[in-house]
């Protein structure tokens, strides 16, 4: 579904990404853990564009992302984004936080993106909040409504840049569980995250990331409790 | 200091010229301040752009309107390049306006930059991951948050250009420091009249002030619900 082809990226001249390939099969959970620095965001807004990229190709559905020809736009409409500073319009309410993007994007009519953003309200457990503004809101709560609000558009890929990593500790389960749910449901997901509990419970596949490489890939068994690299090893002895 | 007698009964005499000079004064005033948002908007959008061909004229405009005083612009534009184009004047209006309105949009142009830029990146992130053009992550997501943080230095320029606008006396304007002048030059007295239209521009800058205020309460607090006013609690 997402393919990755000798992916390079470089800042000037420093080289976040050192050629990175990978392929993302439909329904399938990838986390993406490593160190700080070790490139795993980049990576990620890689995939929807968010950083152009320097060298090699991003595939999604067969078509080329970071081809100029291609509609990057449409393809956004498909990839949803979770970010780590939740990046909630301020000068909107959470209803409408949700309902922008369907409306002016797709058309669609506002009685039923209001419809639709009532029900994602509903699925994130926030279903009495929809007219109050993000500034109200807890960590937890506005991680919550992004995600609505990415939901909002119906993509069909997923992808949270450290979606837990800026919330206070009591406030990540109410976010992950609302995660757990979505791939529950199906949902092609790429999550870069420091919950390595949760990588382990829900990944299918676990990238380790160090220093712009992909250094090894499994299932959480084979990375967790049999790390083949030594940076591998080094870095699960610092953060289990 | 020898004080004469105060005689404001020839002010009075030359009512409506000061009453004529007001007028003048607010419209040179509300015609730049518009016309001054709405190139400044595009100019300020202009300097934030990536393509050379749009940053480059944008920023050599700014730089030219913000360091030359304004009286020159006022004076090449209505003795030099009017009548280049049009072969005769177009009256002190059209050519007042004209340099009022580019004078601001110079100074405005860098409050919109600084406006847009101010606002945090992620924001545009957040609107172009949804799938939003990046005109309408403009549109719907940055200049609402960005115009609200510009109103407290747009209303300043308001101010400053009101007070501006009486540089348009030098090409025969009848401002209201015109009718000042007029009433000083026909009594040799000056307390009187500019004492007079001191205080006509205070009133002025104080009504706008006001206005300002009410604008800014209106729009930068919005989402915050009103909190009782402690004894002690900072005015804003």
């Amino acid at each position: 579904m997402i393919k990755i082809q000798g992916l390079h990226k470089s800042f000037g001249e420093l080289e976040v990404l050192k050629g990175i390939d990978y392929e993302v099969k439909e329904k399938e959970i990838i986390c993406v853990i490593g160190p700080s620095g070790s490139g795993k965001s980049t990576f990620l807004r890689c995939i929807n564009m968010l950083e152009e990229v320097t060298a090699g190709d991003v595939f999604i559905d067969g078509v080329k992302v970071n081809d100029p020809q291609t509609d990057i736009n449409a393809i956004r409409t498909e990839v949803g984004m979770v970010f780590q500073q939740f990046n909630l319009f301020p000068h909107m309410r959470v209803l409408e936080n949700i309902t922008i993007a369907p409306i002016k994007i797709k058309k669609m009519k506002p009685a039923d993106a209001k419809k639709l953003a009532h029900e994602l309200l509903k699925k994130v457990g926030l279903a009495d909040k929809a007219n109050v503004y993000p500034e109200q809101l807890s960590g937890g709560q506005m991680q919550r409504v992004a995600i609505a609000r990415a939901l909002a558009m119906q993509p069909r890929i997923m992808l949270f840049d450290e979606p837990t990593s800026a919330l206070d500790p009591e406030m990540v389960n109410e976010v992950l569980d609302v995660m757990k749910q979505l791939a529950y449901e199906g949902m092609t997901m790429v999550v870069v995250t420091h919950e390595m509990g949760f990588a382990k419970e829900m990944g299918d596949r676990v990238l380790f990331m160090d220093q712009g490489l992909l250094v090894e890939e499994g299932t959480p068994e084979q990375i967790f409790d049999n790390p083949q690299h030594e940076r591998t090893k080094a870095f699960l002895s610092k953060v289990l | 200091m020898d004080f004469p007698e105060i005689r404001f009964d020839m002010i009075w005499n030359y009512r409506e010229l000061f009453i004529r000079g007001l007028w003048v004064t607010l419209a040179l005033t509300f015609v730049g301040y518009l016309g001054g948002i709405v190139l400044g908007l595009f100019v300020g959008m202009g300097k934030l752009s990536k393509k050379k061909l749009i940053y480059y004229p944008c920023k050599l405009f700014v730089d030219f309107f913000r360091g030359t005083p304004l009286l020159v612009q006022i004076l090449l534009i209505h003795l030099a390049i009017i009548p280049a184009i049009f072969g005769h004047s177009l009256g002190y209006f059209v050519s007042g306006s004209i340099a009022l309105i580019l004078n601001s949009a110079a100074y405005n142009a860098e409050i919109i930059r600084a406006g847009i830029q101010s606002i945090e990146k992620g924001q545009m992130e957040a609107a172009r991951s949804l799938g939003m053009t990046n005109n309408m992550s403009m549109r719907y997501i940055i200049l609402p948050q960005a115009l609200r943080r510009m109103i407290p230095p747009l209303g300043n320029e308001l101010i400053a250009l009101l007070k501006d606008s009486s540089l348009v006396t030098v090409i025969a304007a009848n401002d209201l420091l015109y009718a000042g002048k007029v009433v000083a030059g026909a009594y040799a007295r000056f307390w009187e009249p500019y004492i007079t239209i001191a205080i006509l521009y205070l009133f002025l800058t104080y009504i706008f002030g006001k206005i300002i205020t009410y604008v800014e309460n209106r729009f930068s607090n919005s989402f915050v619900p009103k909190k009782k006013k402690g004894m002690f609690s900072i005015r804003r």
